[in-house]
Order: structure tokens, then sequence, then C-alpha cells
């Protein structure tokens, strides 16, 4: 597996003496390529210092950081050259349009004159915002203002993106679309680093996440391994849906040797289980009388909350 | 690479030479330099006499005002240079871009320069060309030269207030603090320090010789003639003596204003204006143009090596300094 990104005993300190903050304690994290990598944690975590020293805009106290093979201290301008960036609380040339912001941005980023207004348009077009192109900024709205901060990052076509909070302030609409970009730039073969405090998001589109919190990495991973080891700890849980107005019979699995515990309401009977009993459940149902009853059965994956939870006490 | 400066620059000196503060400030300047030409003119009919050099005479004028607008001009240019761009959030999106922290800094100075060249360039010329026009005096080549000499001691002048400016808007999280602080040193080089200067000089030396005094505002009105008849010499002399170390003083503590430097090289340049003492030396003549500048080395070295200082210091303050 190569990596994208990858930090070694990263360290931040800000301010000194009785003023200083550790925002980040010794972070070791790896990104592999062409995952959608969520760095997920709460307010004052760390997230914005990490993702700032990625791309040199900060320089950490003591560790290192490769980006794309690139050291991010020595090297960070050719990281620039090849991440697309959306950093927190940015802001854009009011009394310039959007598409003159687009192409002095993209003239900085490197891309040759005759190309700037097609890539600017093109990105403009990317996020929704191709027929306000020739509006100043100052009439745009809040979600407009971060539909464009993210359309500037495209300008370069990058390898690697990374979004620091991508959806704040955007609706459900666009947060949608967004969502939709980043798995279409994953399918062309992109790395995607994005951090929210929105525990969904992380759910919905990544393959890997990380949960930060207080300056540490409380666990990282591909999304199923996080998945596997809240259900070795925390049991696993499956639903069977029952057809209406009929009832199964719940002896028979209570009586299988890892049941937990059962729980009915309506038409839905939910199992917890020390251990994976997904095949010995559907070998269960396919038989009389289940299989007349039951509608379905799925296995319940356990929710992003509980997960930050688990990890948050100590995994 | 120099290359990405450049494309800072030009979209920073568009923005500026289409921005409101820099035509209010010009026009200011023009309204100002104009107007106090037919003041010094006005006087001048009023005590029935000629100056010895008309063209210097509306020169001093307005360089007079020079030496307040090409402060403010540095200053509104620079006070939110960076920490306006800081603010606003653009210094991220721009930092975001395979540059260097230089290209920024070197862009805003390179327009800035641009900037401040042309308005001060501009302006002067427009200010003198239309007093002349209105004065109708004479003007000659050593005129003109000296005009040029004025213009880039100005622009110095500006520049310096500007580096100044840029270095408190680099470490600055808030322009309107970049704003007071710049304008407060202005404020105290343009008129406090004057004011304690004469404190000082009456601390040391005493009130002026009042009968001095006298004598030296009946000459006054025969221009550049200080010997008037009835005037015994001795008085004179006391009077002479006590300009001299005045002037002493203020130069001690006026050493490190720049502006004090500025109105020196401008005072003996027209050879007429009044320096910021109010009761400054006049010099009868005006002296040649290698000799003004021989002279005046010191107040030129000074004025240069200022904006120097301040544009290595804002280099280092903001090359080193990291943005979240
Ligand atoms: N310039 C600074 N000086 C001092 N402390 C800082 C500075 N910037 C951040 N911190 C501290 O570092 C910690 C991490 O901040 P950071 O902005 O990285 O968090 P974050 O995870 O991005 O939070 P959010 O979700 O609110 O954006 C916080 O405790 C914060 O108070
Ligand atoms: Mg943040």
């Amino acid at each position: 597996m190569s990596l994208a990104i990858e930090t070694e005993k990263l360290v931040k300190i800000y301010g000194n003496g009785k003023s200083m903050v550790k925002a980040l304690n010794s972070i070791d994290m790896k990104v592999p390529k062409a995952s959608v990598f969520g760095l997920f944690g709460p307010n004052g975590s760390g997230k914005t210092t990490l993702i700032s020293i990625l791309v040199g805009l900060l320089l950490p106290t003591s560790g290192s950081a490769r980006v794309l093979g690139f050291d991010a201290t020595k090297h960070s301008v050719e990281i620039r050259r090849r991440v697309g960036l959306l950093p927190e609380g940015f802001g854009f040339y009011d009394h310039m349009t959007a598409l003159e912001n687009l192409t002095f941005l993209a003239t900085l980023d490197g891309i040759p004159s005759d190309q700037r207004k097609k890539r600017a348009l093109r990105a403009l077009e990317t996020v929704g915002l191709k027929d306000r192109a020739d509006a100043k900024v100052s009439t745009f709205s809040r979600g407009m203002r971060q539909r464009l901060g993210i359309a500037q990052a495209l300008l370069k076509d990058p390898e690697l993106l990374i979004f620091d909070e991508p959806t704040v302030g955007i609706d459900p609409e666009g947060a949608a679309e967004f969502r939709n970009l980043v798995r279409r730039m994953n399918r062309e073969g992109k790395t995607v680093m994005l951090s929210t405090h929105l525990l969904y998001e992380v759910g919905m589109i990544c393959t890997h996440a990380a949960i930060i919190r207080e300056g540490r990495l409380l666990v990282q991973g591909s999304v199923d391994e996080l998945y596997q080891s809240v259900r070795k700890e925390k049991g696993f849980r499956y639903e069977i849906r029952v057809k209406p107005g009929s009832e199964i019979p719940l002896q028979e699995i209570r009586s299988m040797p890892s049941v937990v515990e059962i729980t009915q309401s309506d038409n839905r009977v939910t199992i917890l289980s020390k251990n994976d009993m997904g095949s010995s459940l559907f070998s269960l149902i396919t038989k009389s009388p289940y299989k007349d009853l039951v509608e379905s059965l799925t296995p319940v994956e356990p929710s992003w909350e509980e997960i930050y939870r688990f990890y948050q006490e100590g995994g | 690479m120099m290359k990405n400066a450049f494309s800072i620059a030009r979209k920073e000196f568009t923005d500026t030479i289409t921005s409101k503060r820099l035509w209010l400030i010009a026009g200011i300047f023009l309204l100002f330099s104009i107007a106090s030409t037919y003041s010094t003119s006005f006087s001048f009919m009023i005590g029935g006499q000629q100056a010895v050099r008309p063209m210097a005479q509306i020169a001093s004028t307005i360089a007079s005002t020079m030496a307040y607008m090409a402060p403010l001009l540095g200053i509104a240019l620079a006070f939110d240079a960076i920490s306006g761009e800081r603010e606003r959030g653009t210094l991220r999106i721009l930092l975001s871009r395979p540059i260097y922290r230089e290209d920024v800094v070197n862009g805003k100075i390179i327009s800035a320069l641009a900037v401040i060249g042309l308005t001060i360039a501009v302006s002067s010329l427009a200010s003198v060309s239309v007093s002349i026009l209105l004065h109708k005096v004479a003007v000659t080549l050593d005129d003109v030269a000296r005009i040029c000499i004025f213009i880039v001691f100005s622009i110095v002048l500006s520049f310096a207030y500007y580096a100044f400016s840029l270095f408190i808007s680099t470490f600055s999280n808030k322009s309107s603090h970049s704003l007071i602080i710049s304008i407060g040193i202005w404020i105290f080089f343009a008129f406090i320090l004057s004011i304690i200067s004469s404190f000082v000089t009456i601390a040391v030396l005493g009130p002026p010789p009042t009968r001095a005094i006298a004598v030296f505002n009946r000459t006054r009105r025969g221009f550049g003639n200080f010997t008037s008849p009835g005037v015994p010499a001795s008085e004179l002399e006391e009077y002479l003596s006590y300009m001299r170390k005045a002037a002493e003083i203020s130069s001690i503590i006026q050493a490190f204003s720049i502006n004090y430097h500025y109105t020196q090289i401008t005072d003996s340049l027209f050879g007429f204006a009044a320096g910021p003492l109010g009761f400054g030396q006049r010099e009868r003549t005006i002296a040649s143009i290698p000799t003004v500048l021989s002279t005046r080395l010191i107040d030129i070295i000074v004025l240069i090596v200022f904006p120097i200082v301040f544009l290595v210091a804002s280099y280092m303050v903001f090359t080193k300094r990291q943005e979240k």
C-alpha cells in the first residue's frame, strides 16, 4: 500500500510558558493513496493544525510529515504544486468576480495563460457556480463562497485534495453534490483527505478514517477495520424484519451460544451477539417457519457515534 | 522566482490604481498644494517684493504640503497590505499556492513602488505646472532639476512610511491596529517631536531673546535681507547664534524623524521654507544642487536607510511567521 500522506511523531506546540498549547501530540498518520480519508475530531482537536503542517503553512515543533513523497518542512512548494487545499477560514477578493479570482489564483498555480480561463470555468461548473462566474464575490452567499473555495482547490487538477471542513455552510443538496464530487474524484484515482466534525459525513463517503482528540490520534484505519474492531468489543448486531402482522418464534435464536440480547419492536427484531453469527442466522431464516415470516436480515453497522464513543473511552 | 511576485504585483497595482483611497489622497494633495501657492504668492504681494526665485518659492510651498501627503500615501498603501489579506482569509488562499512567502511581500513592494512613484511624480508635476501657469513664473533648467530631485526624495519619504507601515502590517492581525500605530508614528514625527524639540530648546537655551525676535520680524519683511538698516550688528549676531544653537538641539532630537530629514533636504533645495521650528534658518541664497546634495548627505542617507531597515524587518517577520 503506497501512502499519499505519512506523518511521524508530529508535534505542534503553540505559544510558550503558561500559554503553551500542545495542539498535536505525536501524530503518526497514514493516508493511503486513492483513499477518501476522513479526519474526524471535535472543535479544537488539532485538525486544522495538522492540515496546515501538511502543506507547509505551519512548521511542526518536532516530528516529520511526508506528502506525496515530499518533506513538508523542506519541500512544501513541491507539495503545494500537487495538492489542492481548501483551508479553514479562507476568503476571496470581494471586489473581483468569481472568474477573476480563480484566474488570478490559476496564475499562481502555474497554469499556462491560455488554459487559465478554461480551467477556472470548469472548476466553477463542477461546483455549480458557472452562471455566477461574472458576479462579484461580494454578492455571494456563505454557501456560494464555500463552493468557490472548493473550486479553487480543483484548479490545478491535483492528485491529492485536502479539504478542511468542506461542507460548513453548504445546504444539504450542496453537501450531497460535494460527496458525489469526492466519490467521482476518488474513482479517477485521486486521494481525498477531509476533516470534519460531522460523524455522518465520515460514514457516507470515507474509505478510511482517523479520529483525533486533544492532539492525539485515537484510531485510524479503513472504515471496515474500524467497524470490525468496534464489533469485536461491543458485539455484532443484526436486524430481522418480520412481515407486517406476523411474529417469529425467538426461542431458537435465544438458545444460540453467542447471543447476548434480543429486543423486539413492531416488526423488527434486533439481535446482539458476542461473535459473528451472520451465516448461522442466515441459514436459520431460510428454514421454516422463518422463511415465510421474515422479510430481511441485515447486519447493523455500529453508528459513528458509537465508534467515536468507543474510541474516546479508550478503545 | 520573481514570476509569482510580478503576478501578485500586477493584481495589486490594478487594485490600488482603481481604489478610492489613492484618488482621494492625490486629489487632496493637488487641491492643497495649488491652494497654498496662492497664499504664499499673496503674502509676497503684501510684502511688495518679489522672491529671489519665484519658482523655488512655489516649489517649497508644494514641498511643505508634500511633507504631509507623502507619508499618508505610504501608510494608506501599506497598513492593510498584509493584515488585510490575513483578516479576509485571502492570505491563506494565496499561501496554499505553490509560491514562497517572499513572493507575497515582493509583489506588494513592487506594486507599491510603482504606485508611489507614479502618484508622487504625476501629482507633483501637475501641481507645479498648474501653479506655474497660474502665477506666470519663469522656469529655468535648474528649477526643473530641483523639482526632479524633490520628486525623488518625496518618493523615498513616502516609501519610508510604506516600509514602516508594512512592517507593522506583517505581524498585525488587525488592519485597524496597524493603521493606528502607523498614523501614531506619523503624528509623532510630523508634529509631536517638533513640539518636544521646541520645549527642550527653551528649557536648555531659555526663551529666545525678545529684541532679537523683533529684529527678526523686521528683517523678515524685506525677504532675504537680514541686514536691515538701523539694527545693531551685535543684536543680529545674538539672534543668529540663538538660532544656530536651537537648530543644533532640534537636529539632535529629531535625528530619527525622517520627516525632519526630508524637510532639511527640501529646505535647502528650495531655500525658503521654514523648518519645523517655525523660525528655522532662512538662507538668503539658494545653494547649487551639488552643494545641497553634499551638505545634506546625512539627511539623504537617513532617509534612504530608514525604509531599507523596515523592509528587511518586514521580510524577516513575514517569512518567519506561520499562518494556520
Ligand atoms: N495560533 C494559535 N495559538 C495558540 N493556540 C492555538 C492557535 N491555533 C490553534 N490553537 C490551539 O490548538 C488547538 C487545535 O486547534 P485547531 O484549530 O487545529 O483545531 P481544529 O480541530 O481545527 O478545530 P475546529 O474544529 O474548531 O476547526 C486548539 O486547542 C487551539 O486552541
Ligand atoms: Mg479547524
